[in-house]
């Protein structure tokens, strides 16, 4: 970690702002200050900017790979990719399928992992905690910078995807799944709808991270951890003989973003995996809040 | 708030009590969905299968899921194609989703995660749409032809059109019984049951969930002999008897896509030199005698041969892995499934038939 990377709150920065001024913690401008300075850290952080720049880099290598050596048309291409040579909006769709896999989960579950046990390690925990911030509210602002830190991931990839296939291969009306086509503007709003969804799915890992990141004061043993849950997630959810358990994995309803792309869109279909998320959501906020506030903090 | 400070230990009855109402809650909400038996006014089995032939459906549209367990071995199918991705209806589950304005429009897409395959029926226009090979195929039927699209596997797509087929079958063979009312998709439905009477049938019981208002079928399964797990179910998750917008059936090719015109009348069958099996029995037993082409080569398939090439090491490697039966009808391998046996024997005789096999070793000694 060189000197230069700001790991931490700089002196004058809100958060530590409110160690010189105490009582700025409370009511909604002293949150929306240490909010502020919380998504400063996330997105000024070197390391976190260079695994953007990767999510980044994914549509543009996808788009340049098809320019060079389209699809034959043949079938037996990956979802979406056959798309792409008759309209670059299909660029940001095959981009978000591939990245939805695994590089979009492992960044959330890493800034998720890294949220509070980060703090911990680094020893600025306690300092955040004697300023007058309360736990309850610490953790929310927390959640809140891994969601939007959810929701620019996924706009990130999907908007790269769009500008790299548009500058290549030209836009134009939106063939749906369905077979029938409609304006570039209409699939600009469902490409938006799309990533609203991921969003949602994403910031359950994040709620689930965001409890684990609370159980240890070892950023690299939380971001582990939170991958693993990921990637096995993905792995158990990819074994037909246990259908059984799918229904329950945190990713097993996020591929279902492609029901915003048939026409008419069944928004039934969506339902169960907003639920489920909720479901996550809900258990593991709660469950980090009787985790974080009944703790000793030494550190 | 107070008592949280205190004892802090007490925080975790918040989380544990909202994974337990969650988890609880749903398994409770599906337990008492399907033990809830809505009070319907009685109604005879007689006056339900009129209820269901004279049904007047203006429109519908809605969702399907098709599960199926045939206790199989699972088998490499084919995939690529887009009837054989219908054909796979045949094994796990599935969802479609279908609207129908009538006999002459109809669509049904079977959704796949990332895809979807639809046969689009309006007026003499069939189109089969296929987006992963982005692919569409244009027929066009004459008005003689009964209009199912000839690239649509022989499943039934609807609850209707399995109910059609299997009041076809009901004859003295059958014993109709009413089962207890449900409910399906939200919707209150009287349940008729049907039931071989011959104990040689693999079938114990077709079970038919009929939509107490519009007399519609909602749910088909099909019971396996002896068991009460559902071998194969087709039922709507969500119905609206609202008719379609039109627009629903209209098809129009997008750019880019590979066109393909059939040509009109009926297909020319690949695969057909060999003759047409023999029909063994009737009703719930009928038992099919064919036989295998002489040259086993990768490929042929059985009496139900469909032109679908078959992956793997070809026909006989398949029967080498299923196990060795023989009898006083001679010797030869057997496969069964929860709902028909299919036994092939060494002389090359095929026979095959919801029954069991002691049915097909009688046939088998019978017709030589």
């Amino acid at each position: 970690m060189s000197a230069a990377e700001p790991t931490t709150r700089a002196p004058g920065s809100p958060g530590a702002g409110a160690v010189a001024a105490p009582g700025a913690g409370h009511g909604w401008s002293g949150t929306g200050r240490f909010f502020r300075s919380e998504l400063r850290l996330i997105f000024g952080r070197r390391r976190n900017q260079a695994g953007m720049a990767v999510l980044a880099a994914f549509p543009v290598i996808i788009a340049i790979a098809t320019r060079i050596d389209p699809p034959t048309g043949g079938g037996g291409e990956a979802d979406f990719f056959a798309s792409i040579t008759g309209n670059g909006f299909f660029v940001a769709l095959a981009a978000l399928s591939v990245e939805i896999g695994l590089f979009l989960p492992v960044a959330v579950a890493a800034i998720a992992g890294d949220s509070v046990a980060g703090e911990a390690n680094l020893g600025t925990l306690r300092y955040l905690l004697t300023v007058p911030v309360s736990r309850n509210r610490l953790l929310a602002v927390k959640y809140a910078a891994i969601v939007v830190f959810a929701l620019a991931v996924t706009l990130l990839v999907a908007v790269v995807g769009l500008v790299a296939g548009l500058v290549l291969f030209g836009g134009g009306p939106v063939t749906l799944l369905s077979g029938n086509q409609v304006g570039f503007g209409e699939g600009l709003l469902r490409l938006l709808a799309v990533c609203g969804y991921l969003t949602v799915g994403l910031s359950a890992l994040g709620a689930l991270g965001l409890f684990v990141s609370t159980l240890t004061e070892q950023p690299m043993g939380a971001i582990i951890a939170n991958t693993i849950l990921v990637v096995a997630s993905q792995v158990l959810n990819a074994i037909p003989q246990l259908d059984w358990l799918h229904p329950y994995l945190l990713t097993h309803y996020w591929l279902n973003f492609a029901e915003l792309l048939r026409d008419p869109v069944a928004f039934e279909a969506l339902r169960p995996g907003l639920l489920s998320a909720a479901a996550y959501i809900v258990i593991f906020i709660s469950a980090a809040w009787a985790r974080f506030a009944g703790r000793d903090v030494t550190s | 708030m107070s008592v949280f400070h205190t004892r802090p230990a007490l925080r975790w009855l918040v989380p544990t009590g909202a994974a337990l109402a969650i988890v609880g809650g749903g398994a409770a909400v599906g337990t008492f969905a399907s033990a809830a038996e809505p009070s319907l006014p009685e109604r005879s089995a007689a006056q339900l299968l009129v209820d269901l032939q004279t049904a007047q459906l203006d429109g519908l549209s809605g969702t399907v899921i098709t599960r199926a367990d045939l206790g199989l071995p699972s088998l490499p199918l084919p995939s690529g194609a887009g009837a054989a991705r219908l054909a796979s209806l045949v094994s796990g589950t599935h969802t479609l989703r279908v609207w129908y304005a009538g006999p002459d429009q109809t669509r049904v897409a079977l959704l796949d995660t990332l895809g979807e395959t639809d046969v689009i029926r309006n007026g003499s226009d069939v189109w089969f749409w296929d987006s992963q090979a982005n692919e569409a195929r244009h027929s066009t039927l004459s008005d003689s032809e009964p209009g199912r699209p000839a690239g649509a596997a022989a499943l039934p797509s609807t609850p209707q059109e399995a109910a059609d087929r299997a009041l076809a079958a009901i004859d003295p063979s059958t014993r109709v019984s009413v089962g207890r009312s449900t409910s399906v998709a939200g919707r209150d439905a009287y349940e008729l049951v049907l039931e071989p009477r011959d104990e040689g049938s693999l079938v114990g019981q077709l079970r038919f969930a009929i939509d107490a208002a519009e007399h519609v079928p909602l749910r088909f399964q099909v019971i396996p002999r002896g068991t009460r797990q559902p071998a194969f179910e087709l039922a709507f998750t969500h119905v609206d008897f609202d008719r379609p917008d039109p627009v629903q059936f209209t098809f129009n090719p997008p750019p880019g896509t590979r066109v393909i015109e059939e040509p009109a009348g009926p297909e020319p069958r690949p695969g057909k030199d060999h003759p047409e099996p023999t029909v063994v029995g009737e009703g719930w037993t009928t038992v099919l005698v064919g036989r295998l082409p002489d040259d086993n080569r990768p490929g042929a398939g059985g009496p139900d041969d469909a032109g679908t090439p078959k992956p793997g090491d070809g026909l006989r490697g398949l029967l080498d892995r299923l196990p060795a039966v023989s009898g006083a009808w001679g010797s030869g391998r057997l496969l069964t499934g929860t709902l028909f046996s299919v036994l092939v024997t060494d002389d090359g005789r095929v026979l095959a038939g919801a029954v069991t096999p002691e049915r097909l070793y009688t046939v088998a000694q019978q017709v030589r």
